[in-house]
């Protein structure tokens, strides 16, 4: 996974513009926007990204960009290498086989993609307000988010904070960022773990 | 009503032209727009083959306005697109912004004051997607 913040607007370009008259955080969030490269994330962690619906998304097409070399180009599961990375191979391989034989029978790119597994690597361009930024950490930093998706929120907030450290010192999954988990029965109850991690992130 | 374009994210048509080749190229986002970023003539050679109907690649950027304006005619602009941010700064005056989708598909369907200072304002930022834009409104 590569994260790359590629452009953004500074609050300060808006603070300086108002002069003496100050609006707080929660009034700018919306007027701010933040542009990443997401690169080598699986398209199953695409997916869960676009049902975040206030964003703008440019994705690598399936139907454009044919699938070379699929084994070198997908996700792998910790949880897969470490129980059954066999197996796994063994249908990669064979998704591949069939995916290329396909092609070779003249099935266009946008059929023969059919039977791409979800581990397939996709890049993309993101871009978010400031205000949907702040909810999509909330929830994708969260302990219950999947794996792939919370590295890629963490790896994207880091950049954030980098770029806007007054604005986003507080962000992070809602429990850090309310001081009290939203998650009911769910809840994981390490919130003394997770403000630890996201006090130092960075 | 009067528009002042008081900030708007960096290479904003470069990132035009990165969402238009991140669709269907192998390459990065993040390459494309590193090597887009050195090479305006490409950009704009990539923007004269935009069709701006396909919204979504004008929409990686926001561009940010201090509007005069009455609540009157606030209203009347949401009314026509939700997509418009506003936050009140006082009697008179608004924060204002969109992204470069929002503007230029208010523009194209509100042949209006408002859409015409918007393009007006946005010239120097995006001013190979403006010239076409003129283009296609007369």
């Amino acid at each position: 996974m590569k994260v790359e913040l590629l452009s953004h607007i500074l609050s300060d370009q808006i603070r300086s513009a108002l002069g003496e008259l100050e609006l707080p955080d929660v009034e700018l969030l919306p007027h701010l926007s933040f542009t990443f490269a997401v690169e080598e994330v699986s398209r199953s962690c695409s997916h869960q990204l676009i049902r975040h619906r206030l964003a703008s998304y440019s994705q690598q097409s399936q139907r454009f960009i044919a699938v070379r070399r699929l084994k070198e180009h997908t996700v792998v599961p910790e949880t897969v290498a470490d129980n059954a990375p066999q197996l796994f191979d063994a249908f990669i391989e064979a998704a591949s086989e069939t995916y290329q034989g396909l092609l070779e029978r003249g099935v266009p790119r946008e059929d023969a993609r059919f039977v791409l597994p979800n581990a397939t690597e996709t890049s993309l361009l993101v871009t978010m307000d400031g205000r949907a930024l702040l909810h999509f950490f909330g929830l994708r930093c969260c302990n219950r988010a999947q794996w792939e998706i919370r590295e890629l929120a963490d790896a994207m907030l880091v950049h954030v904070r980098a770029a806007e450290p007054g604005l986003y010192r507080g962000a992070g999954p809602y429990c850090y960022q309310l001081g009290r988990c939203l998650e009911g029965r769910f809840s994981c109850g390490k919130m003394q773990d997770v403000k630890e991690k996201y006090d130092h992130l960075a | 009503m009067k528009l002042e374009l008081v900030a708007h994210n960096t290479g904003v048509e470069a990132l035009v032209a990165t969402a238009m080749l991140t669709t269907t190229s192998s390459s990065r986002p993040s390459s494309i727009y590193h090597s887009l970023s050195k090479d305006p003539e490409r950009v704009d050679r990539l923007l004269g083959r935009l069709e701006v109907q396909h919204g979504s690649i004008l929409g990686h950027n926001r561009l940010c306005w201090i509007a005069e304006a009455s609540e009157g005619e606030v209203l009347g602009i949401l009314l026509k697109n939700r997509f418009f941010s506003f936050t009140r700064l006082d009697d008179s005056r608004w924060l204002l912004s969109s992204n470069l989708r929002t503007a230029i598909r208010y523009a194209q369907e509100n042949k209006d004051q408002f859409g015409r200072s918007l393009l007006e304002s946005i010239c120097d930022v995006v001013p190979t997607i403006v010239r076409d834009i003129r283009v296609r409104l007369l």
